[in-house]
């Protein structure tokens, strides 16, 4: 008898499994179908960096909060406005650990260097990981890499306004300050 | 629009909602349905293949009589096309089956499986992939026995062509060839795979191989007593080993409601099928018995050594017993293309066929992708301590109700 019953209950619980791979099948899938569908970006999502040379005033504060040494920038005095002068900017994407303390430090208003909602960035060599921005030229220069990061930025522009941060696409500063 | 980390952005997004949800399911039954009916209206202005085979070879007789052809050349078109027909469908039916299982083990993973090519839900993905298949490096590996290993998916596939010859794919002797004894040939044919999969394992070189070669034919030796077996009352109670005269004793209805296909025979019927379709699972090597080539343990078993065509002839055999095993099935217990009511008789036998095989194929690929793999040893005991006695039970069952009918 105890045999029929271990048979029984051997082909129940068989039963049970199919009949959860059935309910399965027929509920919607999961799926976020990437390059057509993107999930929602969290409000604080720190993508790449960005960097605006003409706000920029150069005071070297993002230079020493940045934990990884992957900005690094050149100033020159100018004699007639006794102000700094932007020379060059570079920012290190291979050392970049995308912790926003940079974007914290930046005292001008707006900031000057800040994260992007931009996830989709890549590079096809090393050389291209060290993006350069200039004051006469306030894209990222060096290789025709700077022109396909300005794609990916517009790519990641497309994913609209933020919701929560009332339609800013770079949340100008963390709530807690 | 739900929002938060999950949300989904873009033209799709509305599908996330119940009432987008509810719009997609409509959709896809519309999808389905036209779909479906446009096959089903095509069936029915097609008719019966075998009516219209008749009459195509009428003509052919007729016009080789006008113009003086030798009747043996009549004779070798009348038995290649039949025999090419069935040959290109089994070709190109593990296309198609490929894909939908891909698709079911997708949806039963709540995932979508391949999207991207064809289009529509990735129809044309298994075309691409043998595209692929075929353009890939033939790799013999060193140490291997060349001729064996260049034989070894010859000898698997061809029983699997071989054994398509008898089934009747409709009613009126839609078969390639008429054959008294199919059934015996079908289930004695296909046992010659054995030879394939262990000259693959022993040519490889490969320890993994070889194991995956002497478990596979330990399997299916074993498996092939029990699937037999479990078929003996179907030739007991229809009276022939011919497959369309099994089919034709399932005509008919049991008082006016239930059809009269085996699998409804009260008790033995069920037994039978069971036991045929565990059986015809380990056969076709597929998961809950996969041993033969189990990822895990054996990386690929008999064939970890093959690449490109050598290997799709591998997967192609799989398939083309797997359909084997379900238009059996249909043939068997579903009464082939006999509608189940002599109201739907408007469709014609080739649909039922199809439908009832593809339903067990269903069956197939749903079992896979539930359950996991067997032990070795608990394999080889579900086998000679539970399957063979109760098969032996059934056929003792199915004399003793034919006895009291008597």
């Amino acid at each position: 008898m105890s045999y029929f019953k271990t048979v029984g209950g051997n082909a129940w619980a068989l039963g049970k499994g199919l009949w959860i791979t059935l309910r399965h099948m027929f509920s919607p899938a999961i799926t976020v179908q990437y390059p057509h569908e993107k999930l929602n970006l969290s409000d604080r999502f720190r993508g790449a960096l960005a960097f605006h040379p003409d706000i920029c005033i150069s005071c070297d504060m993002c230079v020493r909060a940045c934990p990884s040494l992957c900005i690094s920038l050149e100033s020159k005095r100018n004699e007639e406005t006794k102000r700094k002068d932007l020379q060059w900017y570079k920012i290190d994407f291979a050392k970049c650990n995308y912790c926003r303390l940079c974007e914290e430090i930046c005292p001008t208003k707006p900031k000057s260097v800040h994260h992007t909602r931009e996830y989709e960035l890549s590079f096809t060599n090393r050389k291209e990981f060290l993006q350069e921005w200039r004051p006469e030229a306030p894209q990222p220069q060096g290789s025709d890499v700077g022109q396909i990061w300005n794609r990916f930025v517009t790519v990641g522009q497309k994913l609209g306004p933020n919701p929560k941060t009332n339609g800013s696409s770079t949340p100008s500063a963390p709530a807690a300050s | 629009m739900v929002q938060g980390p999950w949300a989904v952005t873009g033209p799709w997004a509305p599908n996330q909602t119940p009432e987008g949800l509810r719009r997609r399911y409509v959709r896809s039954i519309l999808v389905l349905g036209v779909l479906l009916g446009g096959l089903l209206g095509l069936s029915v202005l097609i008719g019966e293949p075998s009516v219209l085979f008749g009459k195509a070879f009428a003509f052919l007789t007729a016009q080789a009589a006008r113009h003086g052809v030798p009747a043996w050349a009549l004779t070798a078109v009348s038995l290649v096309v039949p025999c090419s027909i069935v040959l290109g469908l089994i070709q190109v039916l593990p296309i198609f089956m490929v894909w939908w299982e891909m698709k079911i083990a997708a949806h039963i993973q709540v995932r979508l499986g391949p999207m991207q090519v064809g289009k529509w839900h990735g129809v044309l993905q298994t075309i691409a992939d043998g595209i692929k298949l075929l353009l890939k490096e033939d790799i013999v590996p060193t140490g291997a026995d060349r001729i064996i290993h260049f034989l070894a998916p010859i000898v698997v596939v061809a029983p699997a062509y071989i054994c398509f010859a008898p089934i009747p794919f409709g009613m009126g002797g839609l078969a390639a060839v008429q054959m008294d004894v199919g059934l015996l040939f079908v289930l004695g044919i296909s046992g010659l795979t054995v030879i394939g999969l262990l000259m693959a394992g022993w040519s490889s070189n490969n320890k993994y191989s070889v194991l995956g070669g002497l478990r596979a034919a330990a399997q299916m030796v074993s498996y092939e007593i029990p699937r037999l077996i479990a078929l003996l009352p179907v030739v007991m109670w229809g009276g022939t080993l011919s497959l369309g005269g099994l089919m034709d004793a399932q005509q008919g209805l049991w008082r006016g409601v239930l059809p009269r296909w085996f699998i409804f025979y009260p008790v033995v019927g069920q037994i039978s099928f069971l036991i045929f379709l565990i059986s015809s699972i380990a056969e076709t090597n597929r998961t809950p018995f996969d041993i033969a080539e189990a990822e895990s343990e054996l990386t690929s078993g008999f064939h970890t050594e093959y690449s490109g065509m050598k290997w799709a002839m591998f997967f192609l055999a799989e398939y083309a017993y797997m359909f084997l095993a379900a238009a059996l099935g249909a043939v068997l217990f579903f009464g082939g293309g006999w509608a189940p009511w002599p109201a739907l008789n408007f469709i014609p036998s080739f649909v039922w066929f199809f439908a009832k095989t593809f339903f067990i194929v269903f069956l197939f690929i749903w079992i896979r992708w539930s359950y996991p793999r067997l032990r070795v040893d608990r394999l080889m005991e579900f086998c000679w301590k539970f399957l063979l006695p109760w098969s032996l039970v059934n056929v003792a069952l199915a004399g003793f109700l034919i006895l009291m009918r008597q």
